[in-house]
This record gives C-alpha cells, sequence and structure tokens, in this order.
C-alpha cells in the first residue's frame, strides 16, 4: 500500500463518500446523476409511446387505468471523473514534515483519488506550477490508485505557480462536465485563478479549492531578526516580524477574504486545509458538510 | 541672571558623549539575521510597504528619545546651576566671602539690636549653614576694605571668632571696594561653587556714590558667584540721628584766662524728629566743668546751633570734646575738636606809608582798630598785641617774636618808589622762613606796589611767598566801582560765612576803585579765596611750608576803595583771618576719620606706634625723610575709628607725640535712607539674592540654594523621558 494512503484517513473518507452534487457526465453507469434520460431506476416522467419504442418499457399500469400506451423514463445514473489537480509550484515546499505544504496536498490528494476509484468513479491526476508538469489520464481501474500515488510521491517542487491560464485551458479542453479538484496554497495572482476556476464553473464542472496554508503563514508568528528567502525565487527581505505583524496580518486576512467571495460567488467550494490540523478530520470535516449538503437537496 | 546654565561639576558633561553609541548602533550596527525560506513573500512585501515609513518614523523617535535621555543624564550628573560658575548647591562645598558694611550706620540700633550685630547672627547662621569643607573669608567694607581672616578659609571656628570680632568704624560707606576685594578673595576660593555675602544696611549714600562701578563690579561678580545681599536692620523702623556737625568758636581767638564761646552745630538727619537731646561740652575731658545745653525737639533735617562755653585756662593745644545723647545711631554723637590756646597773638603790622603826626593817616590805621577793638587803656591785656612799624624799621629779628605779619602798602624794595622805604633783603628773607615755620602773612595792595618788584622779591622770582605773580593795577570806572562777590567763596574756606547774611550784603556794599592785577593764568601753588563780581580775583591765599599767606587784591586804607570803612566786612575779615592763621598750629591735628595721620618727630632711631582710641597699638616703624633738610615724618593710615590718637615710641607706655583727633565721616549720616529692593538690583544691574537678617536667614538660605540647583528637575525629566522611551517602545512593538 503506498504511503499516501493512510488506513484512518481512508477509513472515514470511505465512510463518507464523495458523491457529485451536481450532474456529471460519465462514460459507465454509475451512482452519479447523468444528463441523459435512460432506464434505471430513478423515474423521472411518462412520455407517449410512438413507434419504434421497446415495448417492454411501456407501463402496463399506467395502460390498464388511462387505455393509453405510455413509456416510463428513468433518469441515467453514471459515473464522474474527477480531476485532480494539485499545486506543484516552490511555495508548496515551506513546512516541515506532516505540515509540509506538498506533503499535506499529496496526502489529500491521494485520499481523494482512492476515495473516486474506489466507488468506481474515475480519476485523473494533474501536477503543475506554471505548466501542467505531470499528467495521468482518467482512469476507474483500482491500478490506478497506486499510478498516482506514484506520480504524487515522485513529484517535487519546481518553478513559480501560474494557474489562471493552466485553468483555462483546463477548461477547454475537459468537456465532460465532471469534479474539479484544485489542491494548492493559492499564492498567485488571485483573479486571474479565479477566472480560471469560473471557467470551469462555466463549463458545468463542480469546483472544490482545497486550501493548503501552513499556519506560520496565517498567524505569522515570527520573532527577532529575520532574513526571508523566497521559495519561488532569489529574493531577500530582512525585517523584525514582530513589528510588522500587525500589517502581515491584516494583507493576509484580506487575500484570504478576497478568496473566499470570489469562490463564492461562483458556487467554488471553498475548503481552507490548514497543515497542521490532521487531515483526517479536515478531510472527513468537509466531507460531512459536503454529505448534509446533499441531503438537503 | 544670566539665562545660561553653570554647572557643578562640568567635566561630567563630556558624559554626553554617550549619545554616540545609540546613534552609531542605529546607524552603523549590522544586525544577524537567521535565515527564513518563506513563500508568502508577497504578503510579506505588501506588509513591509505599508509599515516601513511607519517604523522608520517610530525608530527614529526611539532613538531621539534615548539620546536624549543619555543627554539629560549627563547634564544631570553635572549638577546645572541657575548662574555660570557659581552654585553652591545642596551638599557642594561652597567658597563663601563675607563683606561686612562697617560704616557707622550700621551701628543704628532698633530698639532690639543693632544693625552690626544682626549682621553678625546672620553670618554665624551662614557659617552653620555651610557645607563641609567650606572655605570662608571675612572682609569689612566701609570706604575701605579690610581682610580680617581666618588665616585659614577652611577654619570654620577661626571664621566665628573673627565674625564675632567685626568692629565697626567711622567711615562713611562706599561698597564698590567690598565688591572689589571680593572678587580678588574669590581667586583664592579652590572650589567651583562660590558665594558673596554682603551684609549691610543698604543705606544710599554707600551705594549712589559710585553706582556705575558698582554696577560693573557686580556684573563680573555675577559671572563668578551668586551675589547674596543680606539687609540688616529692620527697614520698617525708621532711627532717630542728630549728628554733630561741627564745632566751631567764631567769637575770636582762643586764648588763655578766658571763656571761649563754641558754637555746636547738630543736625537732624533721621527720618523723625528728635526731642529730649543733651548737649554736652567738655575741655580737655574735664567731665566736672562740662557745659550742658538741652535741645527739646530738632525738626527732620534742622540743623541748629548750639552754643556753650569753653574756659580756657592754658595755653596750648586744649580737647574740646562736644556729645549729644539719646538717639539711635551713636557714630557720630561726639565730636573732639583740639584748639590752640594762646597768652597772646603778637601781630607785627608793616606799613607802606606810615604818618606818625597823624596816624589816622597812616595805612595800618584801619589794620589797627580791627586787631585791637578795644579802648586803648585795655590794649595792654588784650590778647591781641599789635606793633606797627614803618618798613625801613622792619627788621627781620621782629619776625622772630611775631606770630603773624601784616604787609600794608609796602614797597617790595627802597627803589620801587623814590622816597618810600621798601622791604630790606634780611626781612623779606626770615619773613620767607617765618611763614614756613607756620607763621601768617597778609599782603595788601596799595599804590606802593609795584607788582614787578614784588614778584621778583616775594613772588615766582623771588620768595615764592605770593599766591600768584602781580599783574599791573586794574582800575575800575569812575561811575561804576567794583564789587566783591561773596558768592565765590567756597564753602570750605575759612572766609565761608561771608556767604551768608549779613557778612554777605555788608561786603557787597563795599566799592573798590582799583585792585593789583593778579596773573592767574601762571600756576603758582595758590588758590583764590574771593572774587570780584566781575570774576577778577580779589582774595588769594598759599600755603607755604606750615604757615599761610594771604593776599587781599585792594587797599587796606580807603585809597582803593571804601571796603576798610566797612566794619561789618572788614572787622570780620580781618578776626575771620587772624582766628584762621592763629589755628593753623592745630589743624593737621584735627582729622576726619579715614584720614592719615602725619606727625613729625626728632627722634629717627626708634620705631613708633600709634594708639588707637581703643587703646589698641599699631605698629608704624620708624620715621622716615629727614634728608636735604626735609622733616622726619610718621605717617599712620589706620584712622577708621572717631575718637583721639597718639603716637608713642616702641615700647614706651605714655605717648610721645601730640593728641590727634579723628571726627566721623559725616557723609555716612547725610542721609540715611536704606535703599529697596527693586533699587538695589537697579544698581547691581540684576536681580541678587536678597534676604533679610533675622532668625529666617539660615531656612531661606537654604531654600535658595536648593533653588538655584535644578539637578532634580534635570532628574525628574530624565525621568518622564525614560518612561516615555518605554511606553513608546512598548507601543512600537505592540500589535494593533
Amino acid at each position: 500500500m503506498p504511503t499516501l494512503l493512510q488506513p484512518d484517513i481512508l477509513a472515514r473518507a470511505e465512510a463518507l463518500g464523495l458523491m457529485a452534487r451536481q450532474v456529471v457526465e460519465g462514460l459507465r453507469v454509475g451512482d452519479h446523476k447523468s444528463p441523459y434520460r435512460g432506464f434505471s431506476v430513478e423515474f423521472v416522467q411518462h412520455r407517449e409511446y410512438v413507434p419504434g419504442d421497446d415495448t417492454k418499457h411501456i407501463d402496463w399500469k399506467s395502460y390498464g387505468r388511462s387505455d393509453r400506451y405510455t413509456i416510463k423514463q428513468y433518469e441515467q445514473e453514471t459515473n464522474f471523473i474527477a480531476h485532480l489537480l494539485v499545486d506543484g509550484s516552490n511555495s508548496m515546499r515551506y513546512g516541515d514534515g506532516a505540515t509540509n505544504k506538498l506533503e499535506y496536498a499529496k496526502l489529500l490528494t491521494a485520499s481523494l483519488a482512492y476515495m473516486v476509484i474506489r466507488q468506481r468513479d474515475s480519476a485523473s491526476l494533474r501536477i503543475f506550477d506554471n505548466k501542467w508538469r505531470d499528467e495521468l489520464p482518467a482512469s476507474s481501474q483500482m491500478g490506478h490508485i497506486n499510478t498516482i500515488c506514484h506520480k504524487l510521491e515522485a513529484a517535487q517542487p519546481a518553478d513559480k505557480s501560474g494557474m489562471g491560464p493552466l485553468l483555462e485551458k483546463l477548461a477547454d479542453r475537459v468537456t465532460r462536465r465532471g469534479l474539479v479538484f484544485l489542491i494548492s496554497d493559492c499564492f498567485d495572482d488571485v483573479q486571474p485563478m479565479l477566472k480560471g476556476l469560473q471557467h470551469l464553473r462555466f463549463r458545468g464542472h463542480e469546483v472544490v479549492l482545497f486550501h493548503v496554508m501552513h499556519q506560520d503563514e496565517v498567524e505569522f508568528p515570527l520573532d527577532g531578526n529575520v532574513r526571508f528567502l523566497d521559495l519561488e525565487g532569489s529574493e531577500e527581505l530582512m525585517a523584525r516580524p514582530h513589528l510588522l505583524r500587525p500589517s502581515y496580518l491584516r494583507v493576509v486576512q484580506a487575500f484570504l477574504k478576497e478568496l473566499q467571495r470570489g469562490c463564492d460567488a461562483s458556487r467554488i467550494d471553498y475548503v481552507r486545509m490548514p497543515t497542521n490540523r490532521p487531515l483526517q478530520a479536515a478531510l472527513g470535516e468537509y466531507l460531512v458538510r459536503r454529505l448534509q449538503y446533499s441531503k438537503k437537496r | 541672571m544670566s539665562l545660561l546654565p553653570g554647572f557643578l561639576a562640568p567635566g561630567l558633561l563630556l558624559g554626553g558623549l554617550a549619545v554616540l553609541v545609540p546613534l552609531v548602533l542605529h546607524f552603523f550596527y549590522k544586525a544577524r539575521y537567521r535565515k527564513q525560506p518563506w513563500a508568502a513573500m508577497r504578503f510579506l512585501k505588501l506588509s513591509i510597504e505599508q509599515t516601513s515609513r511607519r517604523l522608520r518614523f517610530q525608530e527614529l523617535i526611539l532613538l531621539a528619545l534615548r539620546c536624549l535621555a543619555l543627554l539629560l543624564l549627563a547634564f544631570a550628573l553635572a549638577r546645572p546651576t541657575w548662574n555660570a560658575i557659581s552654585g553652591g548647591g545642596r551638599g557642594e562645598s561652597i567658597d563663601a566671602v563675607f563683606v561686612f558694611d562697617t560704616s557707622y550706620s550700621m551701628g543704628a540700633s532698633d530698639g532690639e539690636m543693632s544693625r552690626i550685630d544682626r549682621a553678625k547672627i546672620a553670618a554665624l547662621a551662614v557659617i552653620d549653614n555651610l557645607p563641609p569643607n567650606s572655605t570662608v573669608q571675612i572682609l569689612t567694607c566701609a570706604d575701605r576694605t579690610i581682610h580680617l581672616g581666618p588665616l585659614t578659609p577652611g577654619n570654620l571656628d577661626q571664621a566665628r571668632q573673627v565674625v564675632n570680632a567685626v568692629q565697626l568704624t567711622s567711615l562713611a560707606g562706599d561698597i564698590l571696594p567690598g565688591l572689589v576685594e571680593a572678587d580678588s578673595a574669590l581667586d583664592r576660593g579652590a572650589g567651583s561653587n562660590k558665594e558673596v555675602y554682603l551684609f549691610t544696611d543698604l543705606q544710599k549714600t554707600g551705594w549712589d556714590r559710585q553706582s556705575a562701578a558698582i554696577r560693573a563690579k557686580a556684573a563680573e561678580l555675577r559671572q563668578r558667584c551668586t551675589l547674596i545681599v543680606v539687609r540688616c536692620g529692620n527697614p520698617e523702623k525708621a532711627i532717630i540721628n542728630v549728628a554733630l556737625v561741627d564745632l566751631t568758636y567764631p567769637g575770636g581767638i582762643p586764648h588763655t584766662k578766658s571763656r571761649l564761646p563754641v558754637t555746636i552745630l547738630v543736625k537732624n538727619t533721621g527720618k523723625n524728629p528728635a526731642k529730649n537731646l543733651t548737649v554736652t561740652l567738655e575741655v580737655d575731658g574735664r567731665s566736672n566743668e562740662k557745659e550742658t545745653a538741652t535741645i527739646d525737639e530738632i525738626a527732620v533735617g534742622q540743623t541748629l546751633p548750639i552754643t556753650l562755653t569753653a574756659k580756657l585756662e592754658e595755653a596750648g593745644a586744649r580737647l574740646l570734646t562736644a556729645h549729644i545723647q539719646s538717639d539711635d545711631l551713636p557714630g557720630d554723637n561726639r565730636l573732639h575738636r583740639l584748639i590752640p590756646v594762646r597768652d597772646t597773638i603778637r601781630v607785627l603790622v608793616v606799613d607802606g606809608t606810615p604818618d606818625w603826626r597823624d596816624p589816622k593817616q597812616s595805612g595800618s590805621h584801619f589794620v589797627q582798630n580791627a586787631l585791637l577793638p578795644i579802648p586803648s587803656d585795655q590794649q595792654a591785656d588784650y590778647h591781641i598785641q599789635v606793633t606797627t612799624v614803618a618798613a625801613e624799621d622792619a627788621g627781620a629779628g621782629l619776625l622772630g617774636v611775631h606770630d603773624i605779619c601784616f604787609l600794608c602798602n609796602v614797597p617790595a624794595t627802597n627803589t620801587d618808589r623814590p622816597g618810600t622805604p621798601g622791604l630790606s633783603p634780611e626781612f623779606v628773607s626770615r619773613l620767607s622762613a617765618f611763614v614756613k615755620e607756620g607763621g601768617g602773612l597778609i599782603v595788601s595792595a596799595g599804590e606802593n606796589i609795584e607788582p614787578q618788584s614784588y614778584n621778583v622779591t616775594l613772588g615766582s622770582r623771588g620768595a615764592r611767598l605770593l599766591p600768584f605773580d602781580f599783574d599791573e593795577p586794574k582800575t575800575a570806572p569812575a561811575d561804576e566801582p567794583y564789587k566783591a562777590a561773596p558768592d565765590s567763596v567756597e564753602s570750605m574756606s575759612f572766609l565761608a560765612r561771608f556767604r551768608d547774611e549779613p557778612f554777605s550784603t555788608v561786603t557787597l556794599d563795599a566799592d573798590f576803585t582799583k585792585v593789583i592785577g593778579i596773573k592767574e593764568a601762571e600756576r603758582s601753588g595758590g588758590r583764590v579765596l574771593m572774587r570780584l563780581a566781575n570774576q577778577l580775583p580779589w582774595i588769594t591765599t598759599r600755603l607755604v611750608g606750615e604757615g599761610e599767606v594771604i593776599v587781599v587784591g585792594s587797599s587796606f586804607d580807603t585809597s582803593w576803595g571804601n571796603w576798610p570803612a566797612k566794619a561789618g566786612s572788614y572787622l570780620s575779615f580781618l578776626q575771620l583771618t587772624l582766628s584762621h592763621l592763629a589755628s593753623k598750629a592745630t589743624r593737621g591735628f584735627n582729622r576726619q576719620a579715614g584720614e592719615t595721620l602725619t606727625w613729625h618727630p626728632t627722634e629717627a632711631s626708634k620705631g613708633f606706634e600709634l594708639i588707637r582710641p581703643d587703646q589698641t597699638r599699631v605698629k608704624l616703624g620708624k620715621a622716615t625723610g629727614g634728608e636735604n633738610g626735609e622733616k622726619l615724618s610718621v605717617n599712620a593710615p589706620d584712622t577708621a575709628q572717631a575718637g583721639l590718637y597718639r603716637f608713642a615710641l616702641e615700647g614706651d607706655d605714655l605717648p610721645s607725640g601730640p593728641v590727634f583727633t579723628v571726627a566721623p565721616d559725616l557723609r555716612e549720616t547725610e542721609n540715611l535712607d536704606a535703599l529697596t529692593d527693586p533699587e538695589a538690583e537697579e544698581i547691581l544691574g540684576f536681580k541678587p539674592v536678597l534676604m533679610l537678617a533675622g532668625p529666617d536667614t539660615s531656612r531661606e538660605l537654604t531654600t535658595e540654594r536648593s533653588r538655584r540647583e535644578w539637578t532634580v528637575w534635570v532628574l525628574v525629566l530624565l525621568f518622564c523621558v525614560a518612561v516615555g522611551e518605554a511606553f513608546w517602545a512598548w507601543f512600537c512593538g505592540k500589535s494593533w
């Protein structure tokens, strides 16, 4: 079993399941609503029989009551494709051990992939910085989990992130509606990124943004004289963090609010994933919330 | 007071250089920065952009506060004071100079004690209040300064003894010498904290006399020390004072077997009328023969002549002592005067125009009548014996038995006026010696006077007896005779009475048709006693040796005017002149406080001492001079006390020299007004520390010293700055 697949996380996630909250377009019959009408268990409507229809779909009970031939139509249920987009830029290197943002993102991605494939849906993987660095096509084979995990384990951070154009291209390229999971610290230009996400939404995808941030980046608890080395470049800044903290927190909060507001406006799920919080709890909470939302509908 | 501060420990101002430490640290110190890889660089940059200006501003304020704190610390350690150099802050040793005003107005009593006693008490309080290791120098000041000690300025016990021994003088106050000497005394102090204490009654006369110089010296002192003026005496209480101004005997020449009328002038110089005063007069200290008069009341500013008589029994120098009782200021209540008492005054009259057949036509007629205003049968017993001779009979030997000589219209030589005999060369030669030895010579003009001959014989080219050389006679217009100008007499002259009535009017009535010309422009040692109304010199005088020559520009007969017929003026002139010349024998023995006493002893080998009125002796050393015919002389400048002084040989119990009388300097009591505080400040040119000698002196002093040093206020400011710095540092570091 790949190290990225941790049983305690998977057990809880598998129990909660990952259901598409909107119609998705799959190639096979599955558990999720499809835009196509078919013959399944979920009744949708009656219609007049016309020659050519399969007679086995005639509703004989309705004929007995109304002396008219009607055919019962059912909603076709299909599987979905989950597009797992993982930020592999240098900014994701921040953090040590379990709180490393990239490691946290890898764990999250692997867990999501497992959940998707486990329920016979398909999952694809894309690792990006300012370009698509690694891609795995969608597959619902169980063996695909191992492939994804290996790819994730092998992924090393590089370059600066530039999500906006990539998301735009992805929206143009992936025509079937599915689920898009974007796992990133979002240290990028916010507006292009939101625009890319909106494009995906426009294409009918359900988009979930897992915003991975380290506690230091949110709370800025540093002290003393610090020479800050830019992880995505060669820039250096010397500062005394305790003097900057108030201002820094204002800037970060403004950034988070802007991101949250942009996602809400496009009905994108915005899930903040602080790396100091156990993934089991953070992911579990999100899945519970998602499940509750689905039942309300 | 200068606005610039002074410092008790100025060297510690160098501590202010510590301000360089924060400055260097701020601008040059490179702190160690630990490296921190960081992803959210964009947030960091934004926050730095937003805060960097504010942080820089805050840091600069913080830096400024820290620098200010260090500067204030150095400032406080240097112990600032309000004026430069001087200090005397709490606990710091002080070099104090005490200047006691010892003019005799300080002897005034306000009922409780005298001003000088208050000064001493205040000075002792100041000494008690001095910080450890302080020094004291004590000066007294009237119109001169004496450094009393102590020998070791740091010996405060000795200083207390010196303070207790301070004595009043009979001098008039003048504060300037005290300030000058205090300035010099400050040089002897090694410390930087200097205080000059002026214990004075702030009497105006002592300050107004040289106010400009006092102001200048005070300004110098102010740069070096703190000037503390301690007012001694109760400014609210006006003192009662009646001064003995003068003691004269206008009635004539003192002679034996007579009672001499003596006029004692008393003047109320106080601010209140004086009542029930007793004036007494003694001769030679014989209190049992004293005469007494009572003054019921004397108004403010009033001068009263009190006439008492002195019984004169013996010839020689007799001591008259006047005394007045019952006022607040004793310094001017006693007045001594030595007068020469003679059995007879022998007068030689040399007549240039004698007329033995009709003496009334003689040139000396009016002189004789004026000198002997008694019936002829009484002239033999009269105290003035007159010998009248013609010029050809005037032998040199006659001068040896006479005290005063008149030359009435006498030609200087036999050739001046053919047919009229003149003075013989022997007589002229002896006349010069006669005057130098103390004789009096009176010369009157007339037709027999040949100016050139007189100048050669008795003037600048001869015996040098004439006050001025003669010039050709001046003749007045027939209808406009010359008139005398009594107002031209100086107030201190023995002819001063001619300024007053009735002598003034009587003299003005006299007409002069002619007067001898006087070459006044040629400086010859003479001076003019009285002028004519047209400013021509009329009566002139010259001191020659111990004697005096008086020249009258008009004639002693009526040939050149009617003055001899004006008895009120002419007679008075001759009597005053005779009295003046006769009293020369004791004139040098009546002095005023502060003047030098000079005596001419015959002993040259031994040293002399001065016996002062308090019977203390002051060594004077040996007599000096005695060469080239010059007399030996002993000088005694230390005559600050009024009273009787005597000279004595060193070691002799009995005095060997004459008595000298020393009167108080009456300028001191002419005006007893005291300066107010604003007036004192105006004269000094700044506001000194002014305090009143009394029980609160010590407390006032402590308060003043505390007020002078403002280290405490600097420390308070430093504390505020430190608190501000701490608050600002906290504020800059806190979250908001």
